[in-house]
């Protein structure tokens, strides 16, 4: 009839200290996944939108080089048009992921480029593959 | 109210089709109509009737969905759910297409001409705007490529004076560009309508922008420039764009078109309710907050969705419309007297 209170009390509150327990190892198990899930999304993500831009760099870089002969009233426009998407990739924030006007600065690359393609007479879909767009990011 | 709106006639424009849009040319003397026919008719008037003086059949593979006339009225630019912008050319009676705009990547909503008639503009379900540059030799050369809205952009027009240009989209809001260094942007948003917008129309000194919507409404929005003596905040050098008088209450279905009389000022509004209904500015309200009165409601105008009503820009009064029943109307707006 001596046995400490505490016993019955460790019966009592098992089920609330290993709750809690629980609660904090798949609190922590938890984070550390969903750390890892997030960075492969990140990793992902941002590898299309750099290659996405690549892809209208080198674009952009090679016709300049085609032009860069040609000295008609057009050509100059054009070739002013890939300075002005050039410059548009060369301010990207490519470092900063928290940047707030990403997806605007990005819709506008996208637009620049359709403008350069219009501008070149050149379809922004070539096809490389069967079915498969090469520019479908 | 019940006279004010009466029926001149009524014409199978694109039968057994919808016939999506009308325009009439500068001159007041021709209209051009689309339709899901794939084809645009051109309209000139005889005795009282109305004569289909040419048809364009060969140029689109897919519904027309908007028309447009040069403001020299020697043009027509088609757009279409092809993804192509037609540019026709006309020689007397006949209609040759000179040019085709390619780029956009699917349906071509809606398209306009610039007042110097040396710009154009263009809209898609792509959800892009472009801007179009004519050059002496009828070339056309893409200045802009606008991504401005989140969805399909239903509707352009420029202003009536200025190079400011209006685009209407599903996004459920209105965006207004001008041009800056060599390149277009966006420098206001309207927000306000709770769907859709589907159109827009500017008054005749283009101070004042009506915008028509799915939400059954109708904004009127109202231009304040920096330093405007209400005292409107307007960010660096750029107009803010207010809305100052909403038509509510009017409408049982989405409001398709709307267009606003640069003779009589008269509000003309398409509506999915069949009806076409017209409203005028109460002459003694208060300019920063006008008030609207309907003057005209003819419920069965159509026997399907009305989707665009047109003025004559010559004739005041004379109304053009257009449904999903392939018709179009003509009608006689009478201003009612007590106005």
């Amino acid at each position: 009839m001596d046995q400490p209170p505490d016993l019955f009390d460790a019966i009592v509150m098992a089920e609330e200290r290993y709750h809690g327990e629980g609660y904090q190892e798949g609190y922590a198990e938890g984070s550390c996944l969903g750390l890892t899930e997030g960075r492969r999304h990140g990793v992902s993500h941002g590898a299309n939108v750099g290659s996405e831009i690549g892809c209208y760099q080198g674009f952009a870089f090679t016709w300049k080089c085609l032009l860069s002969e040609c000295t008609t009233e057009k050509d100059s426009k054009k070739r002013r048009m890939l300075d002005s998407l050039l410059g548009m990739m060369q301010k990207f924030p490519y470092a900063d992921p928290t940047y707030a006007q990403l997806h605007e600065d990005l819709d506008r690359i996208r637009g620049k480029f359709k403008q350069v393609c219009s501008l070149l007479s050149v379809q922004p879909n070539f096809r490389v593959g069967p079915g498969r767009s090469a520019l479908s990011f | 109210m019940k006279d004010s709106l009466v029926l001149l006639a009524r014409v199978p424009a694109h039968p057994d089709s919808r016939c999506w849009f009308l325009a009439w040319n500068p001159a007041g003397t021709l209209l051009a109509s689309c339709g899901g026919d794939r084809s645009i008719r051109i309209w000139g008037k005889e005795g009282d009737g109305w004569v289909c003086k040419s048809v364009l059949a060969e140029g689109h593979q897919r519904t027309v969905r908007k028309v447009a006339w040069s403001p020299c009225g020697n043009y027509l630019a088609s757009a279409s759910f092809d993804a192509t912008t037609c540019i026709w050319k006309k020689n007397k009676d006949d209609f040759e297409c000179v040019t085709t705009l390619e780029g956009h990547e699917n349906e071509v909503k809606s398209v306009a001409w610039a007042p110097s008639g040396s710009l154009l503009a263009t809209c898609s379900r792509d959800k892009s705007v472009w801007v179009w540059e004519v050059d002496e030799e009828d070339e056309y050369e893409c200045v802009s490529v606008l991504n401005s809205h989140t969805q399909d952009v239903k509707h352009v027009i420029w202003h009536p004076n200025q190079e400011l240009l209006a685009s209407a989209s599903y996004d459920d809001t209105v965006k207004l560009y001008r041009e800056e260094e060599d390149d277009w942007v966006c420098f206001a948003t309207l927000e306000g309508h709770e769907s859709t917008v589907w159109s827009l129309s500017f008054d005749p000194s283009g101070q004042r922008l009506a915008s028509c919507s799915d939400d059954r409404t109708v904004r009127i929005w109202r231009q304040y420039l920096p330093g405007n003596e209400q005292g409107v905040a307007c960010s660096g050098s750029d107009p803010t764009w207010k809305c100052i008088c909403t038509l509510s209450g009017f409408h049982s279905r989405t409001v398709y078109d709307v267009s606003w009389c640069h003779l009589t000022g008269a509000l003309a509004t398409a509506c999915g309710d069949d009806a076409i209904r017209v409203f005028e500015e109460d002459p003694s309200s208060d300019p920063q907050q006008p008030s609207f009165s309907l003057t005209a409601h003819l419920p069965q105008a159509h026997s399907q969705d009305v989707n665009c009503v047109a003025w004559n820009p010559k004739e005041p009064g004379l109304l053009a419309s257009c449904s999903d029943d392939g018709e179009m109307a003509f009608w006689k707006y009478q201003q009612p007297e007590s106005l």
